[in-house]
């Protein structure tokens, strides 16, 4: 007798090679066998129609604070998401004693866009070491965590304020080697840096502050135990990337390391930088570096409403100063008065075409519940006025509280999206999971690979497509018996129909503590999950009890 | 093992540079004055890093910043 007997279902088995009909086998969390499988199991699912995969891997997540609250990261175990990574961009939640938890939280608002009061009123600060934090998310841990330590709270750790300010002394980075063996000993899977983030008070991460010596000796102990360096480049610019990637790469053969930056987005105006970067990138393959630009499946969307900071804003400093410092009051005060308001329009003259494409997604009040789906050039028809004025008239008379949607502003040629994604050297991430909740929905970002990019545009095959975000990804994080169905791996498994997978329409749904709200995206054609051999999703049960486990695992 | 080809030239900081650090280093051959100027036209992304607090350009140099010795390479 098995755990779980999944029957009749198209194995797709992550490895890339042709999918083929199979049932699949599973006892004590393991894949036991694949073939025809005559015996009963506890467990049986009829995947006729539908393909059988290894769960899916997102490496590029910021669930850090959701796992405190929600061992499931909903939604992206629905998603078929069976592994995620968080403590990217040199952001984690440990180690961190208390005296820094608010400039944690504050830098996680700045960068990451998660409300100040989800934690206030979700997370209970009873965790300061790494090991501390590991323990407390695994209490309720339905999905499986490969989390990453951030390098700017390994430096407040070891320098306190001065990590703000400074390069650090000889005596503070052996300190720092000290902390990050003794977080990769407790289960961390590589340490993440950031050079371009900017904390709350807009002033450069303290990961900014360290020099590149202080950056070798961490990435040194990174390989005593092959484990990953993440950073965030300058990706702005195809030059500072380049400089980057070079730089990881020296890091990569040096060290004997893992490396990957994120993001690489490719948009109509950047083709030629982004052919330069990927030209650099397989040089430094050659050589034997491993530097893995991310890629992320979906356009960007953003959404924002005037009562919390939008990142849409941050290149006009008006706007963002008044977002970022100004209070409720303050904001509205300056939309009421005449001059202030001429200057904001003024600044935000470049985003001239851009305001009547804009969408009115959410109210809060009846008198404008109309005007819902209007784009800012109807409702600014309707009222004689221009697009901008209209936005900032909706958001008086909202208290604040109107949603815009600016949709497909950049990273959508499914053209040269699609070469990206199928190139060998891209690894598929970057979603960005659990972050800016009011800016966009992290959350589908493998649906729309295997609805979108496999079955509408053929991008890529189903298989070479689950390749990327299974095996490939397990063997680039080096994440062990995770990533494949074979006999003897570890059973994470989503099935799901190839007919209409995809990601489900942008929702704004109130499951953020403290009362608060996000953008998320339900999945769709997923029909269940499994972690561990165990059901943690179904399309028919909803979420059920699984035990996720802290990859890539204890050292040794 | 592969050969690169050549990209932008660029530096990493070391231990208390300045643009006039850079500069003497960089550019022996320059005056000093017009060496800065040119390091932070080529730079930009250090120069003109707006401070919301202050909002002016002429940032101090980061340890971890990449600081461009060179312009841009024409296209190919």
């Amino acid at each position: 007798m098995y755990d779980l007997v999944i029957r009749n279902g198209r194995v797709v088995d992550g490895s890339g090679l042709p999918a083929y009909r199979a049932d699949v086998a599973v006892k004590d969390g393991r894949i036991v066998r694949i073939g025809h499988v005559a015996e009963g199991a506890r467990r049986v699912v009829d995947a006729a129609g539908k393909v059988v995969a290894p769960g899916f891997i997102d490496p590029h997540t910021h669930f850090d604070a959701q796992l405190l609250w929600d061992g499931c990261a909903k939604p992206a175990l629905s998603h078929g998401v069976t592994t995620i990574v968080p403590g990217n961009c040199s952001l984690s939640l440990a180690p961190l004693r208390a005296e820094h938890r608010m400039k944690l939280v504050g830098m996680f608002n700045q960068i990451e866009e998660m409300p100040l009061k989800a934690f206030r009123e979700g997370v209970v600060w009873d965790w300061e070491t790494f090991a501390e934090y590991i323990a407390r998310i695994r209490k309720g841990l339905a999905i499986n965590v490969a989390p990453l330590v951030g390098h700017s709270v390994l430096r407040l750790w070891v320098m306190g304020d001065a990590a703000m300010e400074r390069t650090a002394t000889a005596d503070e980075i052996a300190g720092m080697q000290a902390v990050l063996r003794e977080c990769l000993d407790a289960g961390a899977a590589g340490l993440s840096t950031s050079y371009v983030d900017m904390d709350e008070r807009l002033l450069p991460v303290p990961s900014r502050h360290a020099d590149p010596s202080e950056v070798d000796a961490l990435a040194a102990v990174l390989g005593e135990y092959g484990r990953m360096l993440q950073i965030v480049p300058e990706f702005y610019d195809a030059d500072l990337t380049i400089a980057r990637l070079d730089q990881l790469a020296e890091l990569s053969i040096k060290h004997s390391i893992p490396t990957t930056f994120s993001p690489l987005f490719v948009n109509a105006d950047n083709i030629d930088a982004v052919n330069r970067v990927m030209k650099r990138v397989d040089e430094q393959f050659d050589r034997g570096a491993r530097v893995w630009p991310q890629v992320q499946t979906r356009p960007i969307d953003i959404s924002f409403c005037f009562a919390v900071p939008s990142l849409l804003f941050i290149r006009f400093p008006g706007w963002y100063r008044i977002m970022r410092f100004g209070s409720h009051e303050e904001i509205l005060a300056s939309f009421r008065d005449a001059d202030t308001r001429a200057k904001l329009i003024a600044e935000a003259a470049p985003l001239a075409a851009l305001w009547p494409h804009l969408v009115l997604r959410h109210v809060k009040f009846d008198a404008n519940r109309a005007l819902v789906g209007k784009t800012l050039g109807e409702i600014a028809a309707l009222r004689g006025v221009s697009p901008v004025d209209a936005m900032i008239d909706l958001s008086l008379e909202e208290d604040l509280d109107a949603h815009f949607l600016a949709a497909s502003m950049g990273h959508n040629d499914d053209a040269e999206v699609g070469r990206l994604l199928a190139h060998p050297r891209v690894h598929v991430g970057a979603s960005d999971g659990g972050a800016h909740i009011l800016s966009f929905s992290t959350y589908g970002d493998t649906g729309y690979l295997l609805g979108h990019f496999v079955r509408d545009v053929k991008a890529l095959t189903l298989e070479a497509a689950v390749k990327k975000v299974t095996s490939d990804t397990a063997a680039i994080w080096g994440i062990p018996e995770r990533g494949l169905l074979q006999p003897g791996y570890v059973a994470d498994i989503v099935v799901f129909d190839p007919a209409t997978i995809d990601r489900a329409v942008e929702d704004y749904v109130g499951d953020v503590p403290g009362d608060g709200f996000r953008y998320v995206r339900a999945s769709s054609g997923v029909d269940s999950v499994f972690v561990g051999g165990a059901l943690a999703w179904s399309a028919a049960e909803g979420y059920q009890p699984a035990q996720g486990e802290i990859l890539p695992g204890l050292a040794a | 093992m592969g050969e690169l080809s050549r990209v932008r030239r660029s530096i990493l900081p070391m231990p208390g540079d300045g643009w006039g650090e850079i500069a003497r280093r960089e550019l022996p051959d320059v005056a000093e004055a017009d060496a800065v100027s040119r390091l932070q036209s080529w730079n930009l992304h250090v120069y003109m890093r707006a401070t919301m607090r202050t909002g002016g350009p002429g940032n101090p140099i980061l340890p971890s910043d990449v600081i461009f010795v060179e312009p841009p390479l024409a296209s190919a």
